[in-house]
């Protein structure tokens, strides 16, 4: 075959592939920054539903945020860590991946592994040769059933303190997690710090609601010494959303219909508070 | 006038001599830190600790672990090890590019999670009082009710001149002391020359040097090919090394100016050698 030598033509199709690069890659961050932007949607609609009648459990929270982190990020499993600060352990809570259903839930000890690294000194962090080092991957690979060979670890942090670590092992249609697939792990940490607050304040919600209507039958009420948060009743903000809730709930007894229609007029007014406060979309990465 | 006068005022005869440093746009890397290999630059790697039998670290000059303990802080001074391999991969790339500086390692990250900003702390102070000249800190911490202390802790640093190289933290969350003024920030570029990095306009993150896919030492005796900014802050402290090893008087301010002044964005001809 003739070499011809390089040409406007060739300048202009080189221009045109490298365009479409770009685009592809626009195009992807955009699936991405939507994809991240519907589970926000569902962790509000999953947080809003667990306050009035049907919680979702604190583990299908988890699982919802790291299958959707593995599903954007193009991982083959996930786990997600919490640390026990008393034992000095993590704590495995989720995963995600072929043989996941196959693992129990355990406890490792810190130390040695990514895992316990990344909750150490705070900094996230990817591995591409995990397989090589499997004493590096252990804990993961006891977790996941199998050593994988890449890694993406970030920490999870909530209320300024680091609560765990959020990992997705082996990256699919590329070598390696790369800086960007760390910053968009980051955001689903935040994420899964965000449900396991709000499960935590739920479950103390429910449990108030219940007191409160359990109380209120027998004359007492949910701040007197049968609550059994006596001090969370006593909080301003927890009256005000128990009395939220309680509006809710009144409201999702009519029927369907009219919980639904509650429901879409609360989510739009906090997707508007949303863009009120950033109308631009969120900070951007530092990458 | 003798005796001791006011830090506001100083007599004109009694001004120590400063280093200046040529006009920035002449400001070559010949000149900033060709032929220095970080000789006499003390370097304190304030991490997981150090792994000495690595072929990648040469010698470890000295070593304090620091842990809590019932009564306050529990230093100890004898050689130790790596928990992680985290400490090893970051003193290993300042020591691919300062040769012959002195490498301590201020171990503060264990096995045990109870206090650890507090012992990062003491590690940073301790480095700052025992005459490093350039700490490298492939850590942060999140909690807010510390943050006067590093801040005190980098203002301290800063006026005695000694460099903190942080790695920027990406997560939504701030985490300092990567934050401050008076620190050197720096983030990843997928590049692989060690020596090509780029100054940010846009701070708290400041720099960008290599740190994707990057191939390190790490504990017992391995190597990891990782990604990380951890691992990118140890390039500006390698090159920082080499700034001092030549011009050991230079300010912490000043050192950041050649570094600017050396970016690949800002000086496109000084990248290459």
């Amino acid at each position: 075959m003739n070499q011809t030598p390089a040409g406007p033509d060739d300048d202009a199709r080189a221009t045109i592939a490298r365009q479409s690069q770009e685009i592809e890659r626009l195009r992807q961050r955009i699936t991405q920054a939507q994809a991240a932007e519907r589970l926000r949607d569902a962790l509000d609609m999953a947080g809003l539903a667990g306050t009035i009648a049907a919680p979702l459990s604190h583990e299908q929270l988890l699982d919802r945020v790291v299958s959707t982190a593995a599903q954007v990020i193009a991982a083959r499993a996930g786990a997600l860590f919490l640390i026990d600060e008393e034992a000095n352990e993590l704590v495995f809570e989720v995963a995600i991946g072929p043989k996941a259903d196959e693992v129990k839930k355990f406890r490792v000890p810190l130390g040695h592994g990514i895992a316990g690294l990344v909750a150490m000194s705070g900094q996230p962090m990817a591995v591409s040769d995990a397989e090589e080092n499997p004493q590096q991957a252990r804990d993961i690979a006891q977790s996941v059933g199998y050593v994988p060979q890449t890694i993406v670890c970030v920490p999870l942090t909530a209320d300024d303190r680091i609560i765990g670590v959020l990992e997705l092992l082996d990256k699919q249609g590329a070598p390696s997690f790369s800086p960007a697939d760390i910053d968009i792990l980051g955001l689903f940490a935040n994420l899964a710090a965000l449900a396991i607050e709000q499960s935590q304040a739920q479950q103390n919600l429910v449990q108030l609601v219940t007191n409160a209507l359990a109380s209120a039958g027998s004359g007492a009420m949910a701040a007197g010494p049968t609550a059994p948060e006596a001090g969370l009743a006593d909080d301003a903000a927890y009256r005000q959303a128990l009395d939220l809730a309680q509006l809710v709930q009144e409201i999702g007894a009519q029927g369907e219909t009219e919980l639904e229609c509650c429901r879409a007029i609360l989510q739009s007014f906090a997707r508007y508070l949303r863009f009120r406060a950033n109308p631009l979309g969120g900070p951007r990465p530092s990458w | 006038m003798t005796g001791p006068r006011p830090a506001w005022s100083i007599a004109v005869e009694a001004v120590p001599e400063v280093s200046s440093i040529s006009p920035i746009d002449d400001i070559s890397r010949d000149w900033a830190w060709g032929g220095s290999s970080g000789h006499g630059v003390r370097v304190a790697v304030i991490d997981s600790g150090i792994e000495r039998s690595h072929p990648a670290i040469g010698n470890v000059e000295g070593y304090v672990s620091i842990a809590e303990g019932p009564d306050g802080m529990i230093y100890e001074d004898g050689p130790h090890d790596d928990v992680f391999g985290h400490g090893t991969a970051c003193a290993g790339i300042i020591r691919s590019l300062a040769p012959e500086c002195e490498l301590y390692s201020v171990r503060v990250l264990g096995p045990m999670l109870s206090g650890r900003g507090a012992v990062f702390a003491a590690g940073l102070r301790w480095a700052i009082e025992n005459g490093m000249h350039v700490c490298n800190l492939s850590l942060g911490t999140t909690k807010r009710d510390l943050f006067a202390l590093f801040h005190e802790l980098a203002d301290d640093a800063y006026f005695r001149r000694v460099v903190l190289v942080t790695a920027a933290n990406n997560m939504p969350i701030p985490s300092f002391p990567s934050l401050y003024a008076s620190v050197i920030s720096v983030a990843s570029h997928e590049g692989k020359d060690p020596e090509v990095f780029f100054c940010n306009p846009n701070p708290p993150v400041e720099f960008y040097a290599p740190g994707v896919d990057l191939r390190v030492a790490w504990a017992g005796g391995a190597w990891l090919t990782t990604t990380g900014n951890s691992f990118a802050a140890p390039h500006i402290a390698g090159l920082a090394a080499r700034i001092l090893g030549k011009h050991p008087t230079l300010t912490v301010t000043q050192t950041k100016v050649v570094l600017r002044a050396l970016a690949a964005n800002v000086r496109p001809d000084a990248a290459t050698p």
